[in-house]
């Protein structure tokens, strides 16, 4: 129904087919520098606006959708307040004393620093925090900074399928698909260590001449000195440790992960009040408030497309490319996934593609688990190939660089298509072999 | 005559034996200069854009790459200085390259001594791709004489191979 007036299905499917398209494109281009939210939101607001979704079926549509909002809230408050404390400097310091003088083994250690992070606290964590820090620690030993960089940047995403918890994407698709720890674990795990290991070892290939030599560890600053308060990072401490296991049990319990974060974050914003560590303004400043309208929106957009059957036809696409086999849907969804990721972004392509595969209920299980598998994994790989954000981003810098306008964001990009598809095509066969 | 000496950070005892063998040591005014590579920042607020944050990064860590970036610069412009004493230091923050020229306009600067790339920055001492791109940027937008003080190869190149006989052109 177009406002007042009743309208022919098809003349429905085809105004939400432009809406959602205008909105997807508008996320690629950002025209006029507009943020993502407000674009899907836009796109949201206007099929509210031309009555082409029940505005009822919008609310039930986030409110369903939950534990997907309070985990993004709980994870960034965590890992501010775990910056806080100075553990992210703490750990960089001790990677770098670790290391005893020499530059290759620190980069193996920033590798695994980047690793656990992003395990436990999320790829967000590792990229935003961590990156800076190791920056300013390897600008300090007059080390070459661009390695380092991409190693943190791209280990965030290679690393953000380890655990449900390492990627907010894991969550969006585990919410609809409810896959037992065992399982995520099973299909994920192992192919996680498959592309960190490639990702080491390509980036040890291409930065070997960089990575020669030692650096002066009397230029290190002692891993004392990254804590501000010794009472509130020991606290710290314990209560990330708390809020490891409670995760691990409730993925394995499916008690949603969402409390557990926001509890953690909880217990640490009491601590840092008490110490005076921080104030909510503080903690308000690192949490990206712009991310809870992008997503919003983007469930209403696809709630509607759903609505017209659509989402339930590129399932039916997907498992027909995938010719009904493990190996096909594990290749389609990677494929898929990745390259959606990269047109647009993968918050978006996980909320589309876990749309499109509610379609495929009765396929075999190996083909669902496939799929579901596959969509994780992309997604949460996938932007590593532009490191961008989206593939308007890249044209830009092409476009820059005919210019002659030296510009590294080119640099992510040679690296990424270098790497990324081999990190791509050797985890979707461990997923397919592991699938057997 | 004033004369540039680009440092990286790698390269201040090359750029020093080159001047002191083949330039004359009177009348010369030497500058080093470093450039802080704003690079990183860039590619740091566009990570931090793709997570949808603001792209300036908390005041406690830009501080803190601040007073890293800025304690590195010193140190290689105290090195420089060991190798070439009385030497003016100058230190910049920006695109290495355009730095590097502007501040040669800006100084009146009547050579530029600078290293084809870093021993650290990946590509080969010889060929094509011999020279990074910085040095490449100066080579070519240079407002005065540049030194490209490379690294001793004693390599021949391989000849050019003789052309192909032309066959006769027949009578008629």
């Amino acid at each position: 129904m177009l406002l007042f007036f009743h309208l022919p299905v098809l003349a429905s499917t085809l105004l939400v087919s432009i809406i959602a398209i205008f909105t997807l494109v508008g996320i690629m281009v950002r025209p006029f520098k507009l943020d993502e939210a407000r674009i899907a939101l836009g796109g949201a607001g206007l099929l509210l606006v031309a009555g082409l979704i029940n505005p009822l079926d919008a609310l039930t549509t986030l409110l369903q959708d939950w534990n997907i909002f309070f985990f993004f809230l709980g994870m960034m408050s965590l890992s501010a307040l775990a910056d806080a404390a100075g553990l992210f400097d703490w750990l960089a310091a001790g990677a770098a004393r670790l290391s005893g003088g020499s530059s290759r083994r620190l980069f193996f250690n920033v590798f695994i620093l980047g690793s656990l992070i992003s395990m436990v606290l999320s790829n967000d964590a590792t990229a935003l925090i961590l990156t800076p820090i190791v920056y300013t620690l390897v600008t300090r030993l007059r080390l070459p900074a661009l390695p380092f960089l991409f190693a943190c940047t791209f280990i965030a995403d290679t690393a953000s399928f380890l655990l449900p918890v390492s990627n907010p994407i894991n969550i969006i698709v585990l919410t609809m698909f409810k896959l037992d720890l065992w399982t995520f674990l099973r299909l994920l795990f192992i192919p996680a260590l498959v592309v960190i290991g490639i990702n080491m070892l390509v980036f040890f290939l291409l930065y070997r001449k960089q990575l020669k030599g030692k650096f002066d560890i009397k230029r290190l600053t002692t891993s004392a000195n990254a804590i501000r308060h010794r009472a509130y990072f020991r606290y710290t401490c314990s209560v990330l440790l708390l809020v490891v296991v409670a995760y691990i049990v409730a993925s394995a319990t499916q008690f949603p992960l969402s409390i557990v974060a926001l509890g953690g974050a909880a217990l640490l914003f009491i601590g840092a009040l008490s110490w005076k560590q921080t104030s909510i303004r503080d903690v308000g400043r690192h949490v990206s408030w712009s991310i809870f309208g992008f997503i919003a929106g983007m469930f209403i957009v696809v709630r509607a497309v759903e609505d017209t059957h659509l989402t339930a036809q590129f399932g039916q696409l997907l498992l027909h490319l995938s010719g009904g086999s493990s190996f096909g849907a594990v290749m389609v969804g990677t494929a898929g996934a990745a390259t959606g990721t990269n047109l647009i972004n993968n918050v978006p392509m996980a909320v589309v593609l876990t749309s499109a595969l509610q379609s495929i209920q009765h396929a075999s299980t190996t083909t669902r688990l496939g799929f579901i598998a596959a969509t994780i994994f992309g997604c949460d790989l996938g932007p590593n190939l532009t490191t961008v954000g989206s593939l308007a981003t890249v044209l830009w810098l092409l476009i820059l660089r005919r210019r002659n306008i030296e510009v590294s964001g080119l640099d992510y990009f040679k690296v990424g298509i270098i790497v990324t598809p081999l990190m791509l095509l050797a985890g979707a066969l461990t997923i397919w072999l592991l699938l057997r | 005559m004033k004369v540039l000496c680009c440092l990286d950070g790698t390269n201040s005892e090359e750029i020093s034996n080159a001047v002191k063998n083949m330039l004359p040591a009177s009348s010369l005014t030497i500058g080093l200069i470093y450039v802080t590579d704003s690079g990183p920042h860039a590619e740091i607020e566009r990570s931090r854009e793709r997570f949808m944050r603001a792209p300036q990064l908390d005041p406690r860590r830009r501080n803190q790459m601040r007073d890293a970036e800025a304690s590195a610069a010193q140190d290689i412009l105290e090195e420089g200085k060991r190798y070439l004493s009385g030497a003016e230091i100058f230190q910049r923050t920006g695109r290495p390259e355009r730095e590097i020229v502007n501040f040669a306009v800006e100084w009146n600067a009547g050579l530029i001594v600078i290293c084809p790339r870093s021993p650290r920055g990946g590509g080969p001492n010889i060929g094509p791709k011999s020279v990074g791109h910085v040095a490449r940027f100066v080579l070519d937008h240079a407002p005065c004489p540049v030194l490209l003080v490379r690294p001793l190869q004693r390599i021949t190149v391989s000849p050019v191979p003789p052309a192909p006989p032309i066959p006769p052109v027949p009578p008629g």
